[in-house]
């Protein structure tokens, strides 16, 4: 891919400043061009070299443009591959129509003919933090070219609504990726010297130090009221809240709290701490409803797609007529202007001081994976005076910390819709997973809880769930037996067949351990003890059961050699919840 | 209490890589048993197969040249031309990762397997020498590949690079045309740079580093030049070429 090269441009009054796009910035007054381009951080470079260079004591005009020489050449003598180059200033022609025309001109009247597209653009991109190769989806959803796209981007930094920054940054300590916060950046050799590419968030399209990102920047608030903050090009008609659900004791409870949070002009970030199955998402209805009507910018984000596309039709519903945008990694239109965003947490590294509020689904979802690009991305989107609410039923050692320390607010939702107790897990001491000598225990386990509904068998390792599956089905020929893992092709299909009853026994790694509900479901958990199985990996698979109305109760064990501190504070944490329920009288 | 626990997991995995090696995922595929596993060194790098020894192509053991070397349709100049593997499916994604992806470094983490290959297959050489880009490409995209991969190629073997050569006019694409088109293309491309007249090429033995082999027609070019300054041998290196037989 070609890299965006930047131009260094002087106006003959000795006025610098630095262009994607070989054109004056100014139409009135005479412009030469540096040629050839330079990436983004080096032409910045070196024209804050020659800022430099003027600022010093007054001297001739022929004096200063020989200096300037000087320092072209003093700073490319430090990147040899680009001192052989034919360095040369080009002069620019004036922007079209007659010198008169153009001297009553202003940027906007000039570019009148773009007007359209600078509305249409303006409203698709506030609060957004963009690749080359992202504003090149851009201009296909708008039907313009890269090149018309990059004006009106120049254009929007020009009248000071927006920036151009490297995409990674060399800072003093070392490199940082300025998308996904990344410090672990990979070098290589350029002809620009030492270049970084960061790796972490390939997946969006590598940026390296070469790459510019282009992000907006928040309108003053004095530029007149409130009105000036919203977003242009969405509806202003009145929020309408409509919600097809009635919330439990418990969850009333809850949501009135986190409005209260999300009203209250002093805390700024929220742990809501559910119990597994307490419907913590519509719990946060009431209070994006209130921020909306204020004409507030709301995200939900949530670490996996298939949270966002089961989020998803639940808002619409209950938001009749609401623009509403989803961002997925598989989501065509990426750039409709919306008042209230849904997307997964790769995709909020694609915004920039963008929302008001923000509503940060299963914050704990991935503990091995980049719990600082989230904390980054996250801060990134938020505009500096948002709001978070992060929503969890098995908090990090890190949000316990936060709240401890009181930087973060809690809110409890200590129980089910229905009003019964948790299930408590039952640590079991087996050693099943040894070899074949236990598995009449497991089968005698397995026969016992399959009498009350399908039973989940959770294995540490994705290579132990053919092997049991296999075991099993040969050891209860009469059932239906199935399993499943992350790079399953058939997953989709075999968990939709799950949650409608259509096996007897599934066994599956931590995968399941999330957002599914399966009627009836019992849970034992094979070696428990491993180190992959922590105490909220633990409690979300016992999460799994008795989540219905019909059937709130079941079994869950921990078929384990020993019981490790994580099985016990598993054990501790669900009894504990249980226990504030009771006293708060939201369970019978 | 986090901290405590952010350190210890720290010194875990400190402890773990000083007593295993830390392992490495497939960069082709993405499973166990990097930075090549042998289902995929089998796919793409065929340890069976012989290299036409005139333009690099993947052809059976049996035969020295490949049908169009044998033909006479091959590159000239060159005492041996080695391609790494077979450029498709992901190793020939890998490639293009790198070279429009701004991905240059994982060069890097291919490059001890092949040096490893190379080391047997040509003679231990003077200096590297990649093949050049002209600058308004090289400005665009910042680096060129074949520059990258010498240079990660001298660290691993400890022989010098040098950047020999230059490329004074820009390249038309080479997609499309035949040999003879190509080489007619390529005709006063190249020329010696100052680092090469600096170096000194004369009775040299080089090897000369590309990315991917189509034709040749590149790699004759540049040969084309350094005979004419007296280079004693030339190699050409490349990570990937055409199988015997690919459409």
């Amino acid at each position: 891919m070609k890299e965006m090269l930047f131009y260094l441009i002087r106006t003959d009054a000795g006025e610098l400043s630095v262009s994607p796009i070989v054109q004056a910035d100014k139409p009135f007054s005479a412009h030469e061009m540096l040629s050839p381009g330079l990436p983004f951080n080096l032409a910045q470079g070196l024209s804050e070299i020659l800022k430099a260079e003027q600022s010093k004591a007054e001297r001739s005009k022929a004096q200063q443009s020989q200096n300037e020489k000087k320092e072209i050449l003093k700073f490319l003598r430090k990147h040899s591959d680009l001192r052989t180059l034919d360095w040369h200033w080009v002069r620019l022609p004036l922007a079209e129509g007659k010198l008169e025309t153009a001297k009553a001109a202003t940027v906007n009247e000039v570019n009148e003919v773009n007007e359209v597209n600078e509305r249409n653009f303006t409203s698709r991109i506030q609060g957004r933090q963009l690749s080359e190769a992202d504003l090149q989806r851009l201009a296909n959803e708008m039907g313009l070219n890269l090149k018309e796209v990059i004006q009106l981007c120049q254009l929007s930094v020009l009248k000071g609504q927006a920036e151009w920054i490297p995409a990674v940054k060399k800072e003093k300590q070392g490199w940082r990726c300025m998308r996904c916060g990344e410090t672990k950046i990979e070098e290589w050799p350029s002809i620009y010297g030492l270049a970084g590419t960061c790796p972490s968030c390939a997946a969006l399209g590598a940026l390296s130090s070469l790459q510019v990102l282009y992000r907006t920047l928040e309108p003053c608030p004095n530029d007149g009221g409130s009105e000036a903050n919203r977003r242009p090009g969405v509806n202003r008609e009145p929020i309408r809240f409509a919600p097809h659900w009635a919330l439990s004791q418990a969850q009333e409870k809850a949501s009135r709290e986190v409005l209260t949070f999300v009203s209250d002009e002093t805390s700024r970030k929220l742990l809501l701490w559910a119990a597994c199955g307490a419907g913590k998402t519509e719990v946060c209805f009431p209070a994006a409803a209130r921020a909306l009507e204020k004409g507030l910018q709301v995200l939900f984000a949530a670490p996996r797609q298939d949270v966002v596309l089961d989020v998803a039709p639940r808002l619409k519903r209950d938001f009749p007529g609401l623009d509403i945008s989803v961002l997925t990694g598989v989501s065509t239109r990426r750039f409709t202007p919306a008042s209230l965003v849904l997307a997964t947490t790769h995709q909020v590294l694609r915004f920039y001081h963008a929302f008001d509020l923000i509503f940060m689904d299963e914050v704990d979802a991935f503990p091995y994976y980049g719990d600082e690009a989230l904390a980054w991305g996250l801060q990134q989107a938020l505009k500096p005076k948002g709001k978070i609410v992060y929503l969890t039923a098995t908090p990090s050692p890190k949000n316990i910390a936060e709240i401890q320390s009181k930087e973060m607010e809690l809110v409890r939702l200590p129980a089910r819709h229905h009003r019964k107790p948790l299930p408590i897990p039952e640590w079991i001491k087996s050693s099943v997973f040894d070899g074949n000598d236990g598995s009449d225990e497991l089968n005698q386990w397995i026969k016992s809880l399959a009498q009350c509904g399908p039973v989940l068998i959770f294995v540490p390792k994705i290579s132990w769930v053919n092997v049991y599956v296999k075991r099993l089905q040969a050891m209860f020929p009469e059932w239906i037996i199935e399993g499943s893992y992350s790079s399953d092709p058939e997953r989709r299909e075999k968990i939709e067949k799950l949650r409608t009853g259509g096996y007897s026994v599934f066994v599956t790694t931590s995968i399941l351990e999330r957002g599914v509900t399966v009627p009836d479901a019992q849970v034992i958990v094979l070696e428990a003890n491993h180190d992959i199985f922590d105490e909220r990996a633990l409690v979300q698979m016992a999460g799994r059961v008795g989540r219905t109305r019909e059937n709130p109760q079941g079994r869950a064990l921990f078929l384990a050699r020993r019981k490790t501190p994580a099985i016990q504070k598993a054990i501790d944490w669900i009894q504990e919840q249980n226990n504030l329920a009771l006293e708060q009288g939201l369970i019978e | 209490m986090p901290e405590i626990q952010e350190t210890w997991e720290i010194v875990k995995h400190l402890c773990r890589s000083l007593l295993y090696e830390k392992q490495e995922n497939c960069i082709l595929c993405g499973k166990a048993d990097g930075p090549v596993c042998s289902t995929c060194e089998g796919e793409y790098f065929h340890p069976e197969l012989g290299r036409c020894r005139q333009c690099g192509k993947l052809i059976v053991k049996e035969h020295p040249l490949c049908l169009d070397c044998r033909e006479g349709r091959g590159p000239k100049g060159m005492d041996k031309v080695a391609a790494w593997g077979h450029y498709t499916g992901a190793w020939r994604d890998f490639i293009h990762t790198v070279k429009f992806k701004s991905q240059p470094y994982l060069l890097g983490k291919i490059v001890r397997p092949l040096a490893d290959w190379a080391v047997n297959c040509l003679p231990p050489p003077d200096a590297l020498m990649p093949v050049p880009m002209h600058f308004e490409r090289l400005a665009e995209r910042g680096f060129n590949q074949s520059s990258v991969l010498a240079s990660a190629l001298h660290w691993d073997l400890g022989v010098p690079l040098v950047e020999g050569l230059e490329r004074i006019t820009p390249t038309t694409p080479q997609v499309g045309l035949n040999r003879r088109e190509r080489l007619h293309n390529l005709s006063g491309t190249f020329t010696l740079s100052r680092a090469g007249k600096n170096w000194g090429v004369k009775g040299r033995r080089i090897w000369l580093i590309d990315d991917v082999v189509t034709t040749g027609a590149t790699l004759e070019a540049c040969a084309h030049v350094l005979r004419e300054q007296g280079v004693g041998e030339i190699y050409g290196l490349t990570l990937a070429a055409g199988l015997e037989g690919d459409k």
